[in-house]
């Protein structure tokens, strides 16, 4: 039976090894995917912190010709065209706001795909335990591995980024309503330096890649 | 005799001078390279500073377990990165002075081994397209002293440099910009003006 070589050695996979290698290779290609996204939405997020902070500033500047009645022709110089520059910081603000509103979706969209690729494995794992009882099978699928090793570790990498994908929906929201500058700058960091998305995230991925012989 | 023994310290000064043109240019090319590690650095103290005065647990942010912990963890890798980078680029300056260092000696060695002939006289005796072999040596002092110190203060300040420390972390990047001394490279600048001619014959 084609369950029974050793399928990480053999060119044509069939059956649960197939699916398995192909999540490995799935799961390679959604954290790239979310990498690049990252850089994307920083990008857009530190111009949003920029516009909401130039959004302040511009505010205290509109008090000051309201405060001076007196003011004649420069105060009506200055309050026409600080509304002006307000609409177009509000317009920016609005796009940039959009921008990393859509990447947020595409985020949502990759961690949807790797909540299926979990739910699929451990299909596979509920097939396995059908086939051949609750010790599973006798020889691995791939090198060392047994099947509900890879529902393990596939749980464990979406685990991490739904909590990352959480984060970021939250400064989603907040981002544009913050004018504590230094709660900004935290917003910032978090959505850069992804807290739950550390070391062992990586090394889990490196180790899937490398038990279905993705790497060698 | 004494013909070979100057033209032979002639040789040696103008090796130390190419080699001073080229130590000022690739120093300068790794300084310049050294800029955008420094600002970054400023920017990880910054995000470290911002991250203590926070209160996470008055912010939206409070439902996200050990998030200060992990986001502090990874600005200090960050910061790990930068640094290891920033000390790959001192080491490259530390070759530079290093073989800086060892051609200026050699023609320091050269001089103090050939004095006999080398005396007062000769040694100030310049002409119009080279200066005197005095004062060539203080030259080539001069330019080994200032990027000694360069050197000396900028590594100084990386070996200093606490990440827990974010007061230094913020202001590393004008501490940085300090060092850079004006006078010190129009000082350089000059020396070579000095010695075109010299090297070129």
């Amino acid at each position: 039976m084609d369950e029974n070589v050793t399928p990480g050695r053999k060119g044509n996979l069939t059956g649960s090894a197939r699916k398995l290698k192909d999540n490995a290779a799935d799961w390679h290609n959604f954290i790239l995917k979310w990498e690049r996204l990252n850089d994307e939405g920083s990008a857009h997020a530190t111009k949003i912190v920029n516009l909401v902070l130039s959004k302040e500033s511009a505010k205290e500047t509109t008090l000051l010709p309201g405060a001076d009645q007196s003011d004649t022709g420069l105060s009506v110089a200055d309050t026409s065209s600080v509304p002006s520059s307000r609409t177009e910081l509000f317009t920016d603000l609005e796009e940039e706001c959009t921008k990393l509103q859509e990447i947020v979706e595409k985020m949502a969209h990759i961690v949807s795909k790797m909540e299926k690729i979990v739910s699929s494995e451990k299909g596979i794992c509920d097939l396995e335990t059908f086939q051949f009882g609750a010790k599973g099978r006798d020889c691995p699928l791939f090198l060392t591995w047994s099947t509900s090793q890879f529902v393990d570790v596939s749980s464990r990498l979406y685990g991490c980024y739904r909590q990352e994908l959480a984060l970021k929906q939250l400064i989603l929201r907040q981002l544009a309503h913050t004018s504590d500058p230094q709660l900004s700058m935290v917003y910032l960091s978090a959505w850069l330096y992804q807290p739950y998305i550390d070391d062992k995230t990586k090394l889990l991925l490196e180790s899937l890649l490398l038990e279905t012989g993705h790497r060698t | 005799m004494a013909q070979t023994v100057i033209s032979l310290c002639h040789q040696h000064l103008k090796k130390c001078f190419q080699t001073l043109e080229m130590t000022n240019k690739a120093w300068n090319l790794v300084l310049a390279e050294c800029t955008p590690l420094i600002s970054s650095l400023g920017n990880l103290g910054e995000q470290l500073r911002a991250l203590d005065n926070v209160q996470l647990d008055l912010t939206p942010l409070h439902r996200f377990p050990d998030l200060k912990e992990r986001l502090r963890f990874k600005l200090l890798q960050a910061v790990d990165v930068v640094l290891c980078k920033l000390t790959d680029k001192v080491d490259e300056l530390q070759k530079l002075l290093k073989t800086l260092n060892n051609q200026v000696s050699t023609a320091f060695q050269f001089y103090e081994h050939n004095t006999d002939t080398l005396d007062l006289a000769t040694c100030t005796l310049r002409s119009a397209t080279s200066p005197s072999i005095a004062d060539m040596l203080e030259w080539l002092q001069d330019a080994h002293n200032y990027y000694c110190s360069q050197f000396r203060r900028r590594k100084y300040l990386l070996q200093v440099l606490r990440p827990d420390d974010l007061v230094f972390m913020e202001e590393v990047s004008k501490r940085w910009e300090s060092f850079y001394s004006a006078d010190g490279e129009e000082h350089i600048e000059d020396t070579l003006s000095r010695v075109c001619l010299f090297v070129d014959s």
